[in-house]
């Protein structure tokens, strides 16, 4: 699922963002080998100070499986600077109706191959469609996205092969990067959900939105230990509770049914059961 | 930072309030607003077409400073429906002095971010349903997109500092486009010319407008001949 964390809501969400950079660093710093600053295993850079909107892959278990990040063309963002040399020291596109996106990646240790679910070709496709969904709905046409060769292929694997490029593939560290433009069309996007298999809304309901924030991923945590326990003991004590009126229901005889509430008796008072209305209409 | 009331100020080219007018007559909705922060000017710039009691209450009852419409969407790049502050108490205060003067809870409000850490604030209404709403918002919020941009250039150009700042800068590829174009060319000649996609020839052509301040192409044409960025032909 997708989860959407701008300037607006970014206090709810320090967890979810944290584990972003996270995985931003593994991606860019250790397996792509790009020049960016890591600092305590979190690649922060300046421009996720300037309140950029991320869109957020979260897997089952709440972790951060991708993502990436975006801003508007009309004021900085990274071409107009970091990444001029891509367009040669140009001046970049500027458009009310186009968006930049930048740091796409996804977890490649957590994911698998495949086209599962939980594999990289589907939480690829899964942020790509929800991005451009996002972007569609902002009123934006257009994305003009730093990707390097190998996400080059990816999409036009994925069916989502940019219709044009800006400036020249520029060497980025151990591998390159080029400037992508792709378009926010409903046919774009049904494409992508296309290969992917996706269907239905891919981004969280207001619950879900509630359980990744800081305050849902704490209630968690305080529930978590006590509440593995309890449930093979609820499931107990549902069994015996079970067995006990069963074992009334079925005596045929007084002498079966008094040794049938004495049983009966005797767990409630051991705390093995608890008295039910049930039960206690048996006994 | 003074607040300068844009409406009040004679424009040569342009009456910002008479735009909001145009705006709103084209896409079906009841008012508009802008609000305009200019940290090299010191100075924040605002006009609505809202009614002027409900302006005049506004800044007497001191809205501006905790108006979650403005406040919030200054940090998003998306805009903000303003269902989405529903909640927050401020904004219900707001909405129900608003309501008096025939403003509906109903609306939008677009950030826009220049290059300089100016930021601009475009805000639409329209008294309708939630799902009238839906509909009307995604048939005009790309138009509302150009035109906040457009909207927010033009007032950040009436400080002579910004404008020294902000000469536009074409790079060679849209110089390229917006000659041919300039020589009758039409879009799709240009791409075979050129041999890039249609596409790649809109994205341009759309950004020559934003950077010349224009809303049309053979506005844009005309502001680049004038600038010396093209020839004449």
């Amino acid at each position: 699922m997708i989860i959407v964390v701008d300037g607006i809501n970014r206090h709810r969400y320090t967890r979810l963002l944290d584990e972003m950079f996270a995985l931003r660093a593994r991606v860019f710093g250790q397996r792509l080998g790009w020049e960016v600053d890591i600092r305590d295993g979190r690649e922060i850079d300046q421009y996720d100070a300037l309140d950029p909107a991320y869109v957020i892959g979260v897997n089952e278990q709440n972790r951060v499986v991708s993502c990436v990040r975006a801003l508007q063309t009309t004021g900085p963002h990274m071409l107009s600077d970091v990444f001029s040399s891509i367009l040669n020291g140009e001046p970049p596109l500027r458009s009310a109706t186009l968006w930049e996106s930048t740091r796409f990646c996804v977890d490649t240790e957590v994911l698998d191959r495949g086209k599962s679910r939980n594999s990289v070709s589907y939480a690829t496709c899964e942020l790509m469609a929800a991005s451009l969904e996002y972007a569609r709905d902002s009123g934006i046409s257009d994305i003009v996205t730093v990707i390097d060769p190998v996400m080059d292929r990816v999409l036009k694997r994925s069916d989502c092969a940019p219709y044009g490029y800006v400036g020249k593939t520029t060497p980025m560290g151990k591998v390159s990067a080029m400037a992508a433009l792709l378009d926010c069309s409903d046919d774009r996007i049904d494409r992508i959900r296309r290969f992917a298999g996706i269907e239905g809304d891919v981004f969280v309901d207001d619950q879900r939105e509630q359980c990744l924030s800081d305050e849902g991923m704490t209630a968690a945590e305080s529930i978590a230990p006590t509440s593995s326990q309890p449930t093979t003991q609820d499931r107990m004590q549902a069994l015996l509770q079970e067995y006990c009126l069963e074992q009334v229901a079925d005596a045929a005889t007084q002498e079966e049914l008094d040794a049938a509430r004495r049983l009966t008796d005797n767990l409630l008072g051991a705390g093995l059961i608890r008295e039910n209305h049930s039960l206690l209409a048996g006994i | 930072m003074s607040v300068i009331d844009l409406s009040k100020l004679p424009f040569p080219e342009h009456n910002l309030r008479c735009f909001l007018d145009t705006v709103c007559a084209e896409h079906e909705l009841d008012f508009a607003a802008y609000a305009g922060m200019n940290p090299i000017q010191q100075s924040v710039h605002g006009f609505v077409n809202y009614p002027d009691e409900w302006q005049t209450r506004y800044v007497e009852q001191g809205y501006q400073h905790k108006d979650p419409a403005l406040l919030m969407a200054s940090r998003s790049i998306a805009p903000v429906d303003w269902q989405r502050l529903r909640k927050e108490t401020s904004f219900q205060t707001i909405m129900q002095a608003a309501h008096d003067f025939g403003i509906s809870e109903q609306g939008l409000t677009i950030p826009v971010r220049g290059p300089y850490g100016d930021v601009g604030l475009f805000s639409v209404t329209r008294n309708c349903s939630d799902r009238e709403w839906r509909l009307l918002k995604t048939s005009i919020i790309g138009d509302l997109q150009t035109a906040a941009v457009h909207l927010h250039d033009h007032v950040m150009q009436s400080s002579i500092l910004t404008r020294k700042l902000t000469h536009p800068s074409l790079s060679e590829r849209e110089i390229e486009i917006l000659q041919w174009v300039a020589a009758g060319k039409s879009q799709q000649d240009v791409a075979d010319i050129l041999s890039i996609s249609n596409r790649t020839i809109e994205v341009h052509l759309r950004s020559c407008r934003t950077k010349l301040g224009a809303l049309t192409t053979p506005h844009a044409v005309g502001r680049a001949i004038g600038l010396s960025i093209i020839y004449p032909v």
